[in-house]
């Protein structure tokens, strides 16, 4: 199992360093274009806050995006959200029916193995992955304050990666589950249910009557403008992300133990 | 003499589509047995059974005295298989394949490993996605042999094959047997039957028949597959 899962980590490396170095560097780059925007954004930023239902939706009328708080929850919030997201739901989506459908799955299979152990050893690359993609854009993020000579919020922000990385799991938990089903890579479908994730989230903010439902979704209790600007998060919110990435991996494993493959 | 396979009124379906139908067979420890028939009569799916990639409906398989079910690790350690279409990561050398295959094993094969890619002349410098069907085809063979298993499955092993390749292979087998090890040879040519295998049985249509002789001729060999046509 031990060679299984240093294997998927040496298959996965080049993914997960342009994943990590990109999300991160974006944020970096962002947390640096504040100075230079600073002045712009004063102005800016009392306009955004009026915007009814947008400025809900992107947290911009609890924080101002003139603060380095406001600035990094709403623009770097959004880029690592989003790019976390898609990271984990195509690097969980393909890692089990990758095998099926470059029929390497024979090879792999017909070792000495049982596919719960496969699965396990697979499991544990995503997470480690995902694990190693939050330290490093937290250590691109730290660097971006330190550049700026800005002191970093450190309860929000540990707040924030943690809730980020549950998030991940979840979807990539999710995306495991699917993989485990299929047979073929569906990179597209993971990259859609990150977006749909994302799009269900903006559209509780937007929406009044649906408010009281984005609990259920995963974005719901890693929102970078919530958590920067104080509010409380739901406990609901991440024990139904807890719940979802546990049967999540649980089904993959009850799945995947139980079909054919291909060959 | 015991046995290295038995399979017990196998059977499995793919929905409402035909796999394999009551399929009982017995291979003797030691010996080289041949497994013929046309293309779709079901002898993938037997292996692939027995390999425990399939989940058979019903039926018993035992693979050197265990149960393929609750055995399936140990049966593996014990089994080198060799498919009819030879895959590996293409991002990974001949030579990573090749020693992460007997690492799985947790196994030092490289003795094993060097004589065998030295008589098939393989190249353990290349990456996968740089080799013919036939050079995939020599990986696979390394890494179904390098274990020293107790018994070889091989699906078509010689397709893609050259014939120094083919016939340095079947003098590995024959070594391997002599010193103990089981053959069971899925194959569509009736030479290798005929030359090499001491036992044969032919599917068609997804039912098993044994033979009484391995030595078959052309227009016998040919009606088994004409017949499956019709």
């Amino acid at each position: 199992m031990k060679r299984v899962f240093l294997n998927e980590c040496k298959m996965n490396i080049r993914t997960f360093l342009i994943w990590s170095l990109v999300v991160g560097g974006l944020g970096f780059f962002c947390i640096t274009l504040y100075e230079s925007m600073q002045g712009d954004m004063e102005n800016m930023a009392d306009a955004f806050s009026k915007m009814g239902a947008f400025s809900d939706a992107f947290g911009m009328s609890t924080l101002s995006i003139a603060t380095i708080e406001g600035f990094f929850a709403t623009e770097v919030g959004t880029v690592h959200g989003l790019g976390s997201a898609m990271f984990a739901a195509i690097l969980a989506i393909g890692i089990l029916s990758k095998e099926e459908e470059g029929h390497s799955g024979e090879f792999l299979f017909s070792l000495p193995l049982s596919r719960k152990k496969v699965l396990a050893a697979k499991g544990l690359c995503v997470f480690a992955a995902l694990l190693g993609f939050t330290l490093v854009c937290t250590a691109l993020y730290i660097a971006g304050f330190a550049f700026l000579g800005e002191e970093l919020p450190v309860k929000e922000f540990a707040l924030f990666m943690s809730g980020q990385f549950l998030m991940n799991v979840e979807i990539a938990a999710v995306c495991f589950a699917i993989s485990a089903l299929s047979g073929k890579n569906r990179m597209g479908l993971g990259i859609g249910i990150a977006l749909i994730f994302y799009l269900y989230d903006i559209i509780g903010r937007v929406v009044p009557d649906l408010k009281d439902y984005i609990f259920v979704g995963p974005f719901s209790y890693a929102n970078a403008s919530e958590i920067f600007s104080g509010a409380e998060i739901r406990t609901a919110a991440v024990v139904i992300g807890i719940a979802v990435a546990l049967l999540a991996a649980v089904s993959a494993f009850v799945c995947y133990e139980r079909r054919d493959l291909a060959a | 003499m015991g046995y290295a396979i038995e399979i017990e009124k196998l059977t499995k379906n793919y929905g409402k589509a035909r796999g394999v139908e009551d399929v009982s067979l017995k291979v003797a420890e030691g010996d080289i047995f041949g497994f013929i028939g046309p293309n779709g009569a079901g002898k993938s799916t037997t292996i692939r059974s027995m390999l425990g990639f399939l989940k058979f409906d019903q039926g018993k398989i035992t693979i050197l005295g265990m149960d393929s079910v609750k055995d399936h690790e140990k049966i593996l350690a014990e089994v080198g298989y060799m498919p009819s279409e030879a895959w590996f990561y293409n991002s990974m050398k001949v030579s990573e394949v090749i020693a992460y295959a007997a690492a799985v094993r947790r196994k030092d094969c490289r003795k094993e490993a060097e004589m065998l890619c030295e008589r098939l002349k393989l190249d353990t410098n290349k990456r996968i996605k740089e080799l013919s069907l036939g050079n995939r085809k020599k990986v696979s063979i390394v890494c179904a042999m390098q274990h020293k298993p107790k018994l070889f499955i091989f699906d078509e092993p010689t397709s893609g094959l050259d014939p120094l390749i083919q016939k340095r292979f079947f003098e590995l087998i024959n070594e391997y047997v002599d010193q103990g090890t089981t053959c069971l040879l899925s194959t569509h040519v009736l030479s290798e039957v005929n030359k090499y295998c001491r036992n044969a049985a032919i599917m068609r249509e997804g039912r098993l028949m044994m033979l009484d002789s391995h030595e078959i001729d052309d227009d016998t060999f040919l009606s088994y597959y004409e017949e499956d046509e019709s």
